[in-house]
Order: structure tokens, then sequence, then C-alpha cells
């Protein structure tokens, strides 16, 4: 009786809320009438002829930080601005260099001249045509230092002549390597052959930019939807300030129009993962990636899709700490061999992961690049620190000697982004039971933090990630040279800076040789442990069935929206 | 009075300037700038911070930061939207947070007085004890809570409002989260309305003012409650300006682009300007809130005005 | 025969002594104690302040001995066991802890006993297992263990700096109260988001950085109460006198004021409670709460959150446990308000 006493305020408690939310929602959809379901259908009734206007819903993690294409360095970023701003080539389906702007190219014997013929029909959104001068304005704002950008380095990369000495302010911008021979030849000197030159040019730093239209843009260039010019298969439609939503919509003026079906495409800004899988399911979103647990429940839906990313997580061990606080002893191979060997990384992947990640075992990624053979880098080569708990333990009995101490303890800095705290945590209880004395306290730290820590090699391991920006082993193998900024650990090691060098120079005109000598420096950071690799990333998402045509990317722009259809 | 507001307004002057000083320092001893990413090289950074002034002396930056702030200008944003006027940023944000949490205020504080009100009234009756539920439900659960169970319940089992923000539909997308970020104020005002309800009805002057046969509306209207709304305006207050700045989790819920999330991600991005220009619009906002109220102590209650001018 | 004068002179000085002298001290000593026990009849008449304080003490309980009990601890980890639904060997007819997951992902209910799947039906999780395949039981204690550690810290520093602060500001009055009250002014006005994330981000995140954040935010509320209650008080005759008979300034404070102003310190420190423990809750839901593997209750919640539909135990029990504390301390505090005080006000 008491109970029931009890349970009449608590009934009467959840009627009230209930009658709040019913009365609330039945006088709201006098409005406009059956719009959840017509939301995803037709956005905007009075542009939809005939109701075949198509529309593609879109769930993103992050804010559109940047449009400008000489500024942008997210991946979202990226991706919208290969959909609205074309660079001379595109990635096909398969991987592969396909022409966009360009329409046809010649290359001089050495490979260090290229002239590009870009397309006559290509056109800017106000009508004027795309020419070689928007390209030259467009790079040389790339490699201003005044403009101060992050992916500058892309034109280093390119090996672009005088890319270097311009970015760092000793020569003019007038004097890079690229001209306008007339309206639409473009003409490319290189300092040396880049054998990946083409599929650099797919990257989206390289695209066009309206000189007249950005100058007199000034500042306000690129910010906001109604300040940037378009010629790719979409334009922006709507970008709202500080908001969560932006909008592409097909571009008519487009060379190719004919062959683009998409007709909107709305982003929808959605940080909490929880929401935007009910979001999908309720048909508000089409396309949103899936993360941690969620995985397992959607892994047999119809419309779940894997893709592969080329990000290698790894973990950085601190070689040459600069003062006592930073040092743990990892300055030992064999410590470093020990920690290596001793965490499963099936566990990592297929159980806690479970997003098509898989074990690393290298450090260089799957499907990056592909070799004068004909084939992929990692066919080719071996694995390495392979997990191998027996093996891990020896090494340590070894580092002990050597160190002279029984016990060693480590901090482990991570960021707390996504599944990173879940893998921490494992991979302290997995060293921590398999190598006993060696013990890990955890500390996470924002990303930025984090990278700034590790940057100014104030940590003593870290778990941190690579993402390749182009295809080919050197946009990871780079990383470990002697005096890199990115080389954490400190790593130096003669032999390796001259496999580098050479792979660089001497062999440039040697495929063969020069992958042979990349192998070698593979071979090298992983013999010495300089880093500890877990997983290359893998990614699962949900693509509502009856989209067609969404092509996703390891390496460069993650996904192009060009030949997306839907049919639902 | 006026001389009272115009001493509280320039105290209220330094207090920012202060404020602004010591968070000035702080964010510039957060490691890492706002320009740093996994592939930023150093001759990079010091580019970049060159091109925004962050290379000179901090105080310097802190000058030119006042004097730009002077005309307006808020300086632009570093990482969330490059080199955006982060007045722009504001101007698109703060409405949205400020509306939402005024609606959540003003349903809060609504429902919570009539059910405070009505316990009161009808002490130790069913009605009573439901009010207590609710209010004690109220403060016992964090806001997202509620905002997660009817996302899921009312927007996606049911369908019947929106999942998420949408501009095009203000309104309904706004329902969820102005209930769920209500549910705190209304069980505060409940709770206070039922004790000085309960209180004021049990005085003298109202047994004076039953016995001379005023309705039992204006007795409880002009009598009973506004002796009761001196304590709740003073809990409300802050917690108006608390809502209306945004609660970051129940933004992320439902995909608000308001001040809350904007906030912090501006603090884990590093994103220098945006932080100062907001925790400027919070402070100035609770500043006024608070002299608002004080004045406001005044309207409801001569006497404290009086105390106030004699002091 | 004694004469007058032999008698005058066989009188000494301790006749004249009272016969009982401790009952000169009654009046005072038994009308402080009748405050007191008017305090606790009060209290303990107030049924919802009684089940709050039993709550509380059930759950300090649990939180030292629940891990114990579970026969787990919070780190250990068993990938075997991953998201195991809550489950008690014994107890497959009992719903909520059978160790049945049911999906109501394809319209119907699907059921399964993820117990016997794995065949491990003699294994007890009763709140279930996390991504980790750690108990969920021993983590939720532990993770209350840690939001008791911060209600600890704020009633500390309530009293040591709150209470101080206010003491020296309302009895010194003038120029000292002035500049203290700017200094509350200044603290107040910042966003309690950004004092404490700043801070988190700037020292390293942890249990120590956590205080330090609360030490600087959460004693304004009581330094404000005790700084009102002292001006009030100072004007008043028995401290007058006090000051009169040339009592030190300390003693005033401690011996005069403080103890009249008891009872809503006390209030003030129970309401700071909830404050602190959802501040820390906030920490966690950004990612700076306290590190991994260590959890509190706002970091269990923050991530049972993120799988709240496929595994809503996760999430459920914590938030429970959170909302039983909450309930419990707000009930108190009303309690011991109105046992105190029942005419106190401005809370």
């Amino acid at each position: 009786m008491k109970i029931l006493k009890c349970l009449i305020p608590v009934i009467l408690v959840l009627s009230i809320l209930a009658g709040c939310g019913s009365g609330a929602a039945s006088e709201a959809s006098a409005v406009p009438e059956a719009d959840s379901q017509a939301q995803s259908a037709t956005a905007e009734g009075a542009e939809a002829p005939g109701g075949d206007y198509k529309v593609l819903n879109v769930g993103r993690m992050s804010e559109l930080f940047d449009m400008d294409s000489t500024i942008a360095t997210e991946a979202d970023c990226l991706e919208v601005i290969e959909a609205i701003i074309e660079p001379l080539f595109v990635t096909a389906a398969d991987g592969t260099p396909v022409n966009a702007l360009c329409e046809s190219y010649e290359m001089n014997e050495e490979g260090t001249e290229y002239t590009f013929h870009i397309r006559p029909e290509a056109n800017w959104m106000n009508g004027e045509p795309v020419t070689a001068h928007d390209f030259v304005y467009a790079w040389r704002r790339l490699v201003d230092p005044g403009t101060a950008s992050e992916y500058s380095f892309m034109m280093e990369v390119a090996a672009v002549k005088n890319a270097t000495p311009i970015i760092s302010g000793e020569k003019p911008i007038e004097e890079l390597g690229v001209t306008a021979t007339d309206d639409k030849t473009l003409f490319v000197e290189l300092d040396r052959p880049v054998t990946y030159f083409l599929n650099l040019m797919t990257f989206p730093s390289f695209c066009p930019i309206n000189e007249a239209y950005a100058t007199e843009k000034g500042t306000e260039y690129a910010l906001g939807a109604e300040n940037l010019l378009c010629c790719g298969p979409f334009y922006m439609s709507a970008w709202d300030v500080g908001g969560n939503t932006y909008q592409l919509k097909k571009n008519p003026t487009y060379y190719d129009a004919d062959n683009v079906k998409l007709d909107e495409i709305n982003f929808q800004i959605i940080k909490d993962p929880q929401q935007t899988m009910l979001a999908y399911e309720n048909g508000t979103l089409d396309y949103v990636r899936l993360s941690g647990d969620q995985i397992a429940k959607y892994e047999t839906m119809d419309g779940f899709t894997r893709i592969e990313e080329g990000y290698l997580w790894y973990l950085s061990p601190n070689l040459n700490p600069k003062s006592e606080e930073y040092s743990c002893g990892l300055e030992n191979e064999n410590l470093r061999k020990a920690i290596a060997l001793s965490y499963d990384k099936d566990v990592i992947c297929f159980d806690i992961l479970q997003d098509g990640s898989t074990p690393a075992d290298f450090a260089i990624p799957n499907k990056l690049a592909i070799g004068p053979d004909g084939k992929d880098f990692r066919e080719t080569t071996g694995t390495y620190l392979q997990t191998d708990k027996e093996k891990a333990q020896e090494y340590w009995e070894e580092a002990k000697k050597e160190l002279g101490v029984s016990e060693v303890s480590i901090e482990l800095l991570y960021d707390d982004s996504d599944s990173t705290p879940l893998i921490a945590q494992f991979l302290q209880s997995e060293i921590e039971n398999n190598l006993p004395g060696v013990h890990l306290t955890l500390k996470a730290q924002p990303k930025k933090s984090r990278t700034e820590l590790m940057q100014n090699r104030e940590y003593q391991l870290g778990l941190t990630r690579w993402g390749p920006d182009y295809a080919d082993p050197m946009t990871y193998l780079d990383m470990w040279t002697t005096g890199s900024t990115y080389n954490y650990g400190e790593w130096s090691n003669e032999e390796y800076d001259k496999l580098i060098d050479d792979a660089n120079d001497a062999l440039a005109n040697d495929p063969a040789a020069r992958w042979e000598a990349l192998k070698q420096a593979e071979a090298l950071v992983m013999e010495h442990a300089v880093i500890l690799p877990v997983y290359q990333k893998g990614t699962a998402a949900m693509v509502r069935p009856g989209i067609t045509g969404l092509a996703f990317f390891p390496v460069g722009v993650g996904t192009i929206y060009k030949d997306v259809d839907v049919n639902y | 009075m006026l001389k009272y507001i115009a001493k509280r307004v320039m105290i209220s002057v330094i207090t920012i300037l202060i404020i602004l000083a010591a968070l000035f320092t702080m964010l510039h001893s957060m490691p890492g700038s706002p320009f740093n990413d996994e592939k930023i090289t150093e001759v990079q950074r010091a580019n970049l911070e060159a091109k925004y002034g962050l290379d000179q002396p901090l105080p310097v930056q802190f000058g030119n930061y006042l004097k730009a702030m002077l005309t307006g200008d808020f300086g632009v944003s570093y990482v969330i939207q490059k080199n955006m006027p982060i007045s722009e940023l504001l101007r698109a944000r703060i409405p949205v947070s400020i509306r939402i949490g005024l609606q959540a205020v003003i349903l809060g504080s609504v429902i919570g007085l009539l059910m405070g009100i009505l316990a009161a009234l009808k002490r130790n009756s069913p009605i009573d004890t439901s009010a207590t539920v609710i209010s004690v439900i109220g403060v016992a659960f964090p806001s997202y809570v509620f905002a997660m169970a009817m996302s899921y319940f009312i927007g996606f089992r049911l369908g019947w409002l929106p999942l998420l923000y949408s501009t095009t539909e203000a309104m309904r997308s706004t329902v969820m989260p102005t209930i769920s970020l209500s549910f705190f104020s209304m069980a505060t005002v409940a709770r206070f309305a039922r004790t000085e309800m309960v209180d004021v009805m049990g005085s003298d002057y109202m047994l004076l003012a039953d016995s001379k046969g005023i309705s039992s509306f204006r007795l409880l209207g002009v009598h009973g409650l506004r002796n009761a709304l001196i304590p709740i305006v003073t809990v409300l207050a802050p917690l108006t300006v608390e809502l209306m700045t945004g609660s970051l989790v129940v933004e992320q819920i439902f995909a608000i682009p308001g001040i809350g999330s904007l906030l912090v991600s501006a603090i884990q991005f590093n994103d220098y300007n945006v932080v100062l220009a907001v925790v400027f619009v919070y402070s100035v906002m609770f500043i006024a809130v608070m002299l608002a109220v004080d004045i406001l102590y005044g309207v409801i209650d001569p006497r404290i005005r009086l105390a106030k001018e004699d002091g | 025969m004694m004469t007058a004068k032999q008698y005058a002179a066989s009188v000494e000085r301790e006749d004249f002594v009272l016969a009982n002298r401790h009952d000169l001290g009654v009046d005072k000593v038994y009308g402080s104690q009748s405050f007191w026990r008017d305090a606790l009849g009060r209290f303990v008449k107030n049924k919802g302040a009684v089940f709050g304080l039993v709550m509380i003490v059930l759950i300090v309980i649990m939180a030292f001995a629940g891990p114990a009990l579970s026969g787990y601890d919070y780190r250990t980890q068993d990938m075997a066991q991953r998201n195991l639904p809550p489950h008690v060997a014994g107890w497959e007819s009992v719903p909520f802890f059978s160790g049945v997951s049911t999906d109501y992902s394809s319209g119907t209910p699907v059921r399964t006993d993820m117990y016997e799947l794995k065949g491990i039906r003699d294994v007890t999780h009763i709140f279930g297992t996390d991504a980790l395949g750690r108990d969920q039981f021993a983590r939720v204690w532990t993770g209350t263990r840690v939001s008791l550690y911060v209600a600890l810290v704020a009633i500390l520093i309530d009293t040591f700096i709150g209470m101080s602060f206010g003491l020296v500001s309302g009895y010194f009055g003038g120029r000292v109260d002035f500049f203290l009250q700017r200094i509350v002014e200044i603290l107040s006005t910042i966003p309690t988001t950004v004092i404490v994330t700043l801070l988190i981000v700037v020292m390293k995140p942890g249990l120590a950085s956590i205080t330090i954040a609360l030490m600087i935010t959460e004693w304004i509320g009581m330094s404000r109460v005790t700084r009102a209650q002292t001006l009030r008080l100072k004007e008043q005759e028995f401290v007058l006198a006090s000051r009169t008979l040339g009592e030190s300034t300390p003693a005033i404070i401690f011996r005069e004021i403080l103890p009249n102003i008891f009872g809503q310190i006390i209030v003030m420190c129970m309401m700071t409670i909830p404050n602190a423990i959802f501040t820390e809750a906030f920490l966690a839901f950004i990612g700076l709460g306290i590190p991994a593997p260590l959890a509190s209750l706002g970091s269990l919640i923050s991530d049972g959150f993120k799988s709240m539909t496929m595994y809503p135990f996760l999430v459920a029990w914590p938030v429970i446990v959170l909302a039983l504390l909450m309930l419990s301390f707000n009930l108190m505090a009303d309690g011991l308000r109105d046992a105190f005080d029942p005419k106190m006000k401005e809370m």
C-alpha cells in the first residue's frame, strides 16, 4: 500500500511529462505537413522539378574549419574543396589520377618539366574561363610566407622549382617554377623528377583560385558561401557562420554537368555519435561514420561500409630525452622491442575498434603506394615487430640487465579523441601484465596540447598517428630523418638519412632501386623500434542502400562526391 | 539609484578588465599554440604566429587586443573557422543560446512557480508529493540525462519532434532542448516557491489580509507571491545566465550551434580569441543580470531599495 | 561559647562560595544543548532528510566495500567478457540481472542470453561489464569513491576558505571588505567552465588539479553567506558586550560569531557538494576528468553515454548512483536547513 502511495506521484509526473511532449508536438505539426519525411527527400520543394531532385544528407563530426584551398588542412574541408573546385586531376575509383581540369599534358624525358593543357570548356561560375593564371596565382599563394600555409610543404614534396627557398622567404614568390604559357597552358618545372607527381596534383592544395575574385574579396575570400567562386561539380550554396550545417548544390556550369547526378548535398555537424545514428535511422542523414561500439550493432545491416584509411597509429618513444624528467629507459632498444611485442594488436583491432582497423606490423601502411613492379609496397616487404609475448619478456630481461634496473615507470601520453582512451587503457593493461616491472601511467590531453608536447619532445611515450599526404612511402619515411619536426623520438641514424637522401635525389630516376632503398629504410626503422606500430585505422560507415558512386580513398581526399547517385 | 548604478558599472568594467588580463595570460601559458598540428613545422608555426601578431610580447598583445575590442573587433578565429571575425561568429551563435536559455528559464520558472504555489496551498496532498518528486528528480539528474532520454523516446521512437536543431524549424527543434534544460530551474523554483509560500501564508499580515476579506486571487498574487519572489529571483538570476550561455552537453546532443559548445571547442583548440570573446560576453551578461536583479529587488520590495541607498 | 568576635574570625572566605558551583553554568550549557537537541529532533522528524542521511551512509559503505564485494577490481580487463549485461549467477529469472540482452532494433525484441552464449553461466557481474571487460559494479563504486572525495574536498574548501574569507570580510568591513569582495566578484564572473578547464589543461589532469579547480570556484557561495551573517551578527548586543569586556578579535570571531552561524555553514556545505560533484562530472565529459583507468561517476556516465542505445546498463547504473547521491545530499541539506533554522532563506 505504501509503495502504491509513492507510485501515484511518480505516475502523475510521467503523465505530465508525456502531456507536455504531446501537446508541443501536436501544436507544432500544424506547421509544414509531414515535415520529417519530406525533409530528406526534398528540402526545397520549389527546386524539385518532377520530384527527381536528388539529395544526399551527410553527417559530420567536426566543423568546417576552412574553405581556402591554400590554407585548409582538415580532411572534411579538403573533401568539400575538391567537390567545388577541382584540381588538375582527381583520383579515380581505382586510385589512379584521371584528368579533371587538365585535358592533356606532356612531360619531358627526365620528368622534370610538365606542360598541362587546361580544358577549354572549364569555366568559373561567374562565367570567366579557368585559366593557367588561376593556377599560378593559387600555387604562389600556397608557398607565400605571408599566407603561412600549413600545407605549403606539398609544393616541396612535388619538388616544384624554388619551392623551398620561397617558403623560407629567401626568394620572391614569382620565382616559383610555375608559369602560364598562355591562358590555357600551364608549365611546371621541377627540381628533380617526382614519380608520384600526377598523384600529387589531385590534392586540393593545388586547386586554382580566380585571382580577380580573390583580390576583390580580400580577407573575406572563402569566409562563407557567398565568398567562394567555384568551378567544380558542385558549388557551395549555404554555410552558416559558426553554424552546424552547410550545403552544396549542383553546379550547372560545370563542364561535365551531365554526369553529375546529385542536385544537393547537405552536411550536418553532429558531435554526438549516438545522435548521429538515431538521425541515420530515422532518415535525417544518409551517410554517416560509425564509431566504437556501434559497429557491432550495424555490422550486419544493409548499407554497412568499411572504409580503408591510411592513418597509422603508433607509439612513439622518446629516444633522446632532453632532461631527466622525460627519461624513462626507452633509450634502450630492447625495452622498446619488449614493449612493441607485448600488446595484442588483434584484440585492439577486432575486439575493441571493430571498425576495420588492421594490426600494424609495419611502418608503411597497406594500400598506400604501388611500386614500379605494379605491386603494393606491403606485398613485397616483410612484417616487423609482431606481437610475441614470450619474446617480449626475453627482450625485457635483456633490457633490465642493460639498464641495471628491475622496474621502469613510463608515462603514456595520448589525446582524448575517439577510441584512443580505450586503446591507451588496453595498452597499459597489456604492457603491465606481460612485462612485470614495467609501470605505465596514463596522461590524457586535448589533441593540440598532446601534439605540442610531442613536438617539444616533452614526453616519454606517446600514442600518435600519421596520415599520408601522397601515395608514396616517403610521406612516412621522411618523418624519421634527423632533424625532422615529426621525428618526435629524435632518432638519428646516418645510414637511414643517407637512404632517404638517395631515394629523394640520386635514385630519383631509377624507380626500382629507389623502391629498394625505401624498403631498407622501413626495415631500419622497425629493427631499431623507432616507432612501435599499433594499427592501421579503418573506418566504418553507414551508407543508405540506394546510394551509389561514393568513392573512398585512404590517401589525400577521403571521399569524392562527383559520381554519387541516389535511388532510394 | 543612478549613482548606485554608475558605481556598479564602473566596478564591473574594472572587473572585466582584470578577468580579461588574467585569462589572456593563462591562455598564453597553456601548452599548445593554436597553430600546432600534426603536420606543421616550426618555421610555418613561426610564420603563422607572426601573421597574427602572436610573436609580440604579451603586454603588447593585450594592449592591441583591448584597443581593437573597443572598436568592436574581437579579432579572428584561428582554428574553428579560420580567419572568420569573431564578432560574426558570436552574432550567429549568441541568439541561439539566449533563445533556448530564455525559453528554458521561462518555462522552468512558470511551471516551477505554479507547482510550488499549488504544493504550498495543498500541503501534504498528492499534488504536494508529486511536486516534491518532480523537483527532487530535477535537481538529482544532470540535464543531459533528460536530453538523451527525450531525444531517444520522443524524437526517435515516437518521431514527434526533430532530433536535431535546424534553423528552418527553430521552434519545433528547440522544444526538447528547452524542456531538458528547464528541469533544473523548474525544480529549484518549485522548491523555493513552496518553502517561501508556506512561510508567507503563515505570516500575520496574510492572516490580516485574509480576515479583511480580500479575494483569494488577490491575496495570493499581490500579497503572497510578491514576498515569495525575492529568494526565487536570487537563485534564478545566475541560473539564467548559465542557461543563456549554453549547456555544452545538451548543445552537443541536439547539434545546436550555441556558445557553450563553441567555448569548449575553443579551449580545446587553443582558439584564444574565441575563448576571450565568449568569456567577455558571459561576464557582461552576468554582471548585467546581477545589476538587473538588484534593481528588480527594489521593485519587488521597496524596503531593500531604501537599505541600499542608506548604505 | 564563642563570642561574636571569635565567630567572625572563624569565618573563612570559602564559606561564601556557592554550594553547588557547577549549577551556575547550567543555564548556559543547557541552553546550547537544547539548541542542538532541538535541531536533532527536527531533523529526525524530517523523513526526507533521514532518508538522505541513510542513503549517504549506505553509498559511503558501498563505495568502500563494493569493489571488494564484487571480487573484481576496477582495472582488471578481460577481453573475453566485454560489454556483458548485468547478471548474477543463479538469478536467471530476475529481470535486469538475468544476463539477457534484448535488441529492439529490428522492431521486435530479440533476446540473447549473453552468458549462456559464452558458456559462463557461473560468472557474476552485478552491473555488467564495460568495453574492456571490466566489472562495472567495481567501477561504479570506485567511481563513487572519487565523487565522494570530491564532495569531501568541497566541504573542506567551503569551511576553510569560504568561511574564513566571509568571516574576515564581514567582521572587519571597510577597506578589507571592499578588497576581498572585489576578489569574489571577479572570481564569480568568470564562468566556472573556463577556470576549471584552463586549470586542468595547464596542469596535469588528475585529482590534484580537480581539487585545485574546486578550490578556486566552490567557496564563493559560502563566503557570501558567512559574510552576510557576520555583518548581521557583529552589530548585535552580545558581540558588543564581549568587545566591551575586552575580548580579543579572534576570540569574538570564533567564540561568539561562529557558533551562531554554524547551522547556515553546514547547510551551505551540503549545497556545495552536488555542485562540486557535477563539476567533476562535467570535466569527465569533456575528457579532462580523472585519469584512466581510474573512474569517477562522471567519467563512467560519459563513457556509457557513447553506447547508450547499445548497452543502456553501462550508463544506467552510474546515473542512478549519481542521482541518488545528489538526491540524498539535497534532501539532507533541506532537512538540516529546516532543523537549524526554519526561517533561513536566500540559500
